[in-house]
């Protein structure tokens, strides 16, 4: 037993290692590309949702995807009681 | 723990629904985190790992998961002799939700319970500002922190300026080797206040076996919009003891931002204090009064990977001692199965 969840921890490990080495340094990218005035504004009132709710326990994760966040936000809105509202103006901040 | 582990395994490559709709593709996500630690000269290490899956289907349902595969190393005399080693795996939660509206969520299956915030929200590895739990954690989260049974939650009240949201829990006794639970039924009640980042709550819950006893708590949060700081007290009652916790973390930075080297650094520092009361039952609190203070640097590396170093000195009547730990965790998510990036 032993051994397969050394064999297990190992094989995450490397997983998680590779995606770290080839993720670009993108979210920074994204987060600060030009972006038209109504969009720009509904991020802000994103971001400011995501700072009222998700951040009184954590800070915004790195380089999450549209299919990523889609999930990630269903979670939370079981975990902190976000609105339908809430989880669409948060996945505009998070995934532009 | 093999069925932990296929259960597990079963959740992350079962689904093929999301091939369809490509919109509800579940995460795999979680931690990997190496912890050493020295407490009272008695050195320690564990590599942990804490896989979680997140499974969608359409807008309203969803399945989710979390497990814990822990490894913990050990002097064999506690401060001398060969170190041993053991594993354990546990499952902290398997549940389904319904998302009915904003105002109720239903959950069934094996949950977190909800006593104060500590439990449900900070202790996840890739959150804990301190390595060490606080000495009251134990507190209404027996027998392992999680139930087994149902749950609905919600707000109750909304308001621009303030929410008032609540969670409710029944839980049925369950012995089964790592899927344990105590039965016991209680809730929680918070307001936050968002303009000014506030948020109280209270906690009760009954524990219905072991003689039936009661346990509350009370917890406060504050995130001042002027500056990165965080506050975050709770305090907890039982017939077995009661105590506190409070911890402040500050961000050397501007705002709540990781810009730069600088801004990636958080001092911590919380203070605690424990008073026995009756020893009951499974308690696993303290058996002496305890005062504790705990100092910690965390340094939030690029991509989820952050350091924690930390000291802490306990007072007891039982011996004082000092604590140290340094952890290096790496937070992990992607898609369940590869797809493009839309």
């Amino acid at each position: 037993m032993k051994t397969l969840l050394l064999v297990i921890l190992g094989t995450i490990f490397l997983a998680c290692s590779l995606k770290v080495l080839a993720q670009p340094q993108s979210q920074t990218a994204t987060k600060t590309s030009a972006k038209p005035a109504s969009a720009k504004q509904s991020s802000d009132e994103g971001e400011r949702r995501f700072q009222e709710n998700c951040g009184r326990c954590h800070y915004p994760p790195e380089s999450l995807s549209p299919r990523e966040v889609k999930a990630v936000l269903q979670h939370m809105r079981v975990r902190a009681n976000l609105t339908a509202e809430d989880e669409k103006l948060i996945l505009k901040y998070l995934a532009p | 723990m093999k069925q932990v582990l296929t259960i597990l395994f079963a959740l992350l490559f079962s689904g093929a629904y999301g091939l369809q709709a490509q919109e509800n593709v579940p995460i795999f996500s979680g931690a990997v985190a190496f912890t050493a630690s020295n407490t009272a000269g008695a050195p320690t290490f564990q590599p942990i790992l804490v896989p979680l899956i997140v499974a969608p289907f359409g807008d309203h349902w969803l399945v989710e998961s979390r497990g814990e595969i822990q490894g913990f190393f050990f002097k064999q005399d506690g401060t001398t002799g060969p170190y041993n080693g053991i594993f354990a795996a546990s499952l902290d939660y398997l549940q389904v939700d319904y998302i009915a509206n904003k105002h109720l969520t239903i959950t069934a299956g094996r949950f977190l319970t909800p006593f104060n915030i500590y439990n449900e929200r900070l202790s996840p590895i890739w959150f804990v500002n301190l390595v060490d739990s606080p000495i009251i954690y134990t507190i209404g989260t027996r027998t392992s922190a999680s139930s087994n049974g149902g749950m609905i939650r919600g707000v109750a009240i909304d308001r621009q300026s303030w929410t008032v949201s609540y969670t409710a829990y029944f839980s049925a006794l369950t012995t089964t080797e790592n899927l344990q639970s105590g039965r016991s039924a209680g809730g929680r009640v918070d307001l936050f206040l968002p303009h000014v980042g506030f948020e109280i709550g209270a906690s009760y819950q009954r524990f219905l076996q072991s003689g039936d006893y009661n346990a509350s708590g009370m917890y406060f949060t504050w995130q001042p919009r002027q500056i990165p700081l965080d506050v975050r007290y709770e305090y907890a009652h039982s017939p077995g003891g009661h105590g506190y916790w409070l911890e402040g973390a500050y961000h050397l930075a501007s705002s709540r931002d990781t810009s730069t080297w600088l801004s990636r650094l958080q001092p911590v520092a919380r203070v605690q204090q424990f008073f026995k009361g009756t020893p009951t039952p499974e308690d696993i609190l303290p058996s002496a009064n305890v005062n504790q203070f705990d100092v910690g640097l965390n340094y939030y590396l690029p991509h989820d990977v952050r350091l924690n170093g930390s000291y802490g000195r306990m007072y007891s009547t039982q011996g004082n001692g000092n604590i140290w730990n340094f952890e290096i965790s790496y937070r992990f998510l992607f898609p369940a199965w590869p797809g493009g990036a839309k």
